[in-house]
């Protein structure tokens, strides 16, 4: 796992604002609503697994329990908006301070667990979360789920075309990559990957556990709920089986894993290639063996390139640069002699 | 600077540290040695709060450290060097010695000049970009000083950090030590090399079983009859 | 009282079939340090074996169970010479996320090849009814119950009372240690795995006859049964036993006071409850959560 933050900065300034631009420009070339409903999906789920590897992979407290956030935005702003008409504007603000006050909560009591142990309290929370969205029908309607109207209007985030869920995808996504890429350089980031590789060093220089765990458990959480809120008003329906099911959880994590978890741009990645990946299965294979290959994908990931597709292209281009090298060095020595 | 008193710690019924009591003044260099399973580590756990003192105090420049995590006495002044030790391995070696810089609360940029700096005093600036986990024992026991020092301690201590080093390196390492004393850090160490320690340290700590059996100068602890019973085998020349 | 007497025998009817199934999770714990996500999908393979046998041939369930065991062995032979092995020493990421791989894969391969159909297992006693003390106990319920607790009385004799056992044992103290000694930690592994998996495929199989069958049956079972492990301590073989006719009894009784749902809710809130407070469970030694991540 590469760690050069600063270097990292230049490379996404570079990469990213030419690759920002193209991307604001989308909707005025595509817009056939499935190629633009696919892009948006990518971009959620790209943002959901950048949120998921602050905690997940800065700070390694691998969460199967983060559809609850996921749960926790939609249902809030959903709520809000049907129960007292305030725009899921406020409503998104109000999940994520929510959830991220849940997931405060989810990393000082999970904070002494490791190993399968914190994987299995994530996991336990998580279903907690989506029992109580299955049987607290008064507040939920369970699984008959809540539909948002049909033309709220731009002020209610109810938009009736699928362009304008481009840009707040790319927002959404920005959010997530920016806070990123913020927590890598401030001391948070530095505190977090120390306390991952080792706890008892990083206590003994000092680094303060419960406060940096907290943090990235709090911060991951919040944006977690941002999607979730940015979901609810895109498809414009929620029931429990969409938001807090366990699946939601393993995709989540599987979409950082297979990008590569702990990297910056590795989960945002992932994204890019399991979610069309798993719509064009889908659509030629039906949903059991598509599955059924995203099984099989998960256990060759893990057990091949626990880096995930970053770390392939790391080790890819190192072996293209070592390969100049070593190109350059034979012609030199050949013109010595 | 730091008192120790009465320590006493249990491990399901096995008393590893049974009623210490010591002090290292400000300035000193205190030599802490023993056979192994003395004791020595726990000690310097309970010093840096990795585990509780079943009874006894610790006291850092007067302050009774029982409520303070290992955190805040290494932000008070307290470091240490791991006798197992524990890189970030997969940090860079200047981001490992940044994390200790950091905790000072220095702003990154400052952290990585601090980190630099200490990396250049320990002559490991050429390995600032190896991954932690690349380097042999013998580096990392250096990387472990690197970052404990980048946290600007007032108090060091060292658990072993010169096992495994040829006679060369460690004179650099006793240079240092001395250097650093000179600028006024205080030192608490651990080692079995006596030649080393018997060099360098005022006073000399002997732990076996868990209980202080002597203290004094080196020279009169390589003739104290108990400390050659126990541990030395034989009279050691004092070099 | 008589209504508490049958809460009573319902809820250790179905803790001891949990047992069975918790038995062999926390074996592979103990040894390998795997959490094996995919455990109830071996028990969802019997469950099938045995469906398709009784289903083909006629045969009854109870003698299919004693056909289709052996094969999920293999199977399990299998599963760890291509995936388990792989994960010993490797990154925490794939340990979780391997087995939970398989998970995915196994449910949707029988998804795949025997679709969501729910299927059930007839016999001539399927219906059969004791009534001793005016209490109804199901037969088959009986005969289930009792194979599972044999089953799991017969691996425990085998951890404690054989040398291999005591290799097991050896292996599951102190990896390096018992390598050192002339154990062949790998063969440990893929023995104690592929029978822990053998032994949920016989409580899938011995269930048969009970419950209904199709491919995501193991997700009602198998967060159940991380709650048994870990409350009978990740590892310990008697506190999952113990902790299996505990929770089978909170099931029973909460069930009936509650409604299903929330007596869920009330054991997942116990479970978060108990990692957090003794994460080493009731019955496991402290600091075994300490060391389980590396």
């Amino acid at each position: 796992m590469g760690n050069e933050p600063a270097n990292e900065l230049r490379v996404s300034l570079l990469v990213g604002l030419p690759l920002a631009a193209a991307l604001v420009a989308v909707p005025t070339f595509v817009s056939d609503v499935f190629w633009l409903g696919l892009g948006i999906t990518v971009l959620m789920w790209a943002a959901l697994a950048t949120a998921w590897n602050i905690s997940g992979g800065l700070a390694g407290g691998l969460s199967l329990g983060h559809a609850a956030y996921f749960g926790v935005g939609a249902y809030t702003a959903t709520l809000l908006f049907l129960r007292f008409g305030i725009s899921p504007y406020f409503g998104l603000l109000a999940g994520a301070v929510l959830a991220g006050a849940l997931g405060a909560a989810i990393g000082a009591i999970t904070l002494r667990l490791r190993g399968p142990f914190f994987v299995l309290a994530t996991l336990a929370f998580g279903i907690v979360v989506h029992i109580a969205a299955v049987n607290w029908r008064d507040l939920t309607r369970g699984a008959a789920g809540l539909l948002l109207p049909f033309g709220g209007g731009a002020r209610n985030m109810l938009f009736a075309g699928v362009a304008p869920y481009w840009y707040l995808g790319l927002g959404l996504l920005a959010l997530t990559l920016g806070v990123t890429l913020a927590i890598r350089r401030s001391p948070l980031g530095y505190y977090l990957v120390a306390l991952r590789e080792d706890e008892d060093a990083a206590r003994a220089l000092g680094v303060k556990v419960v406060r940096c765990k907290v943090a990235a458990s709090a911060i991951s959480a919040a944006l977690t709920a941002c999607a979730g809120a940015f979901y609810a008003t895109y498809i414009q329906y929620i029931d429990p089986s969409s938001t807090t099911q366990f699946e939601i959880s393993v995709q989540i994590a599987l979409i950082a894993i297979v990008g590569g978890i702990g990297t910056t741009f590795g989960p945002a990645l992932g994204a890019l290639v399991v979610v069309p990946l798993g719509e064009i299965l889908r659509a030629s294979l039906g949903g059991g063996p598509a599955l059924m290959l995203y099984g099989l994908m998960l256990i060759v990931i893990v057990l091949a390139a626990p880096n995930g597709v970053i770390g392939l292209l790391q080790r890819l281009l190192s072996m293209m640069r070592s390969g100049a090298r070593r190109r350059a060095t034979t012609r030199r020595s050949r013109g010595h002699a | 600077m730091l008192e120790v008193q009465g320590v006493t710690v249990d491990f399901d019924g096995l008393r590893a540290v049974d009623a210490a009591s010591f002090r290292v003044d400000e300035g000193c260099i205190v030599g802490l040695i023993g056979p192994n399973g003395a004791g020595k580590t726990t000690l310097f756990n309970t010093v840096t709060g990795m585990i509780r003192p079943s009874a006894g105090t610790v006291r850092f420049a007067g302050r009774d450290l029982a409520r303070l995590d290992p955190a805040d006495r290494s932000r008070l002044g307290i470091a240490r060097t791991f006798q197992i030790v524990k890189p970030f391995g997969g940090l860079s070696v200047r981001d490992n010695v940044l994390v200790g810089a950091l905790t000072r609360g220095q702003a990154v940029a400052e952290a990585r000049r601090t980190a630099e700096a200490t990396l250049e005093r320990l002559t490991m600036t050429h390995l600032a970009d190896a991954l932690a986990a690349s380097l042999p024992l013998a580096l990392r026991k250096r990387l472990e000083v690197a970052r404990a020092l980048a946290t600007g301690p007032r108090l060091l201590l060292l658990d072993e950090i010169m096992g495994g080093l040829n006679p060369t390196e460690v004179n650099e390492t006793l240079t240092l030590i001395r250097a650093l004393n000179a600028e006024g850090l205080t030192f608490l160490i651990i080692e079995h090399n006596m030649h080393a320690i018997m060099q360098i340290a005022e006073t000399v700590l002997v732990l076996n079983q868990g209980r202080l059996i002597a203290e004094g100068e080196p020279a009169a602890i390589t003739r104290d009859p108990q400390v050659i019973a126990v541990y030395l085998g034989e009279p050691l020349e004092p070099a | 009282m008589q209504l508490a007497l049958q809460i009573l025998v319902n809820g250790l009817l179905l803790g001891g079939l949990y047992a069975l199934l918790a038995v062999g999770l926390t074996l592979i714990f103990g040894v390998l340090r795997v959490v094996n996500f995919a455990h109830a999908e071996f028990m969802m393979l019997g469950m099938f074996g045995v469906y398709w046998v009784w289903h083909l041939t006629g045969l009854d369930p109870y003698l299919a169970v004693l056909v289709v065991t052996p094969l999920v062995l293999l199977f399990g032979i299998v599963c760890d010479r291509l995936i388990i092995q792989r994960t010993i020493g490797a990154p925490e990421v794939t340990v979780v996320f391997a087995t939970l791989g398989l998970s995915i894969f196994l449910q949707n391969a029988a998804l795949t090849l025997w679709t969501a159909d729910i299927r059930s297992v007839t016999t001539a006693y399927s219906g059969m009814v004791l009534t001793p003390f005016g209490l109804r106990v199901s037969v088959p319920m009986l005969i289930s119950f009792t194979v599972a607790m044999l089953a799991a009385a017969g691996l425990w004799l085998v951890l404690t009372r054989t040398l291999y056992g005591k290799a097991i044992q050896a292996v599951a103290q102190n990896r390096e240690a018992a390598a050192l000694m002339g154990i062949d930690v790998r063969r440990i592994y893929l023995w104690t795995f592929s029978v822990a998996v053998a032994a949920a495929g016989a409580m899938g199989g011995l269930i048969a006859p009970l419950f209904t069958v199709y491919p995501r049956v193991g997700i009602s079972y198998i967060v159940t049964v991380f709650v048994i492990v870990v409350l009978g301590g990740l590892g310990s073989v008697p506190g999952a036993v113990l902790a299996a006719l505990l929770i089978g009894l909170i099931e029973a009784a909460a069930g009936f006071l509650f409604g299903a749902a929330w007596a869920e809710l009330s054991y997942f809130l116990i479970f978060l409850a108990v990692l957090i407070a003794r994460p080493q469970g009731f019955f496991g030694r402290r600091g075994a959560e300490v060391f389980a991540g590396r």
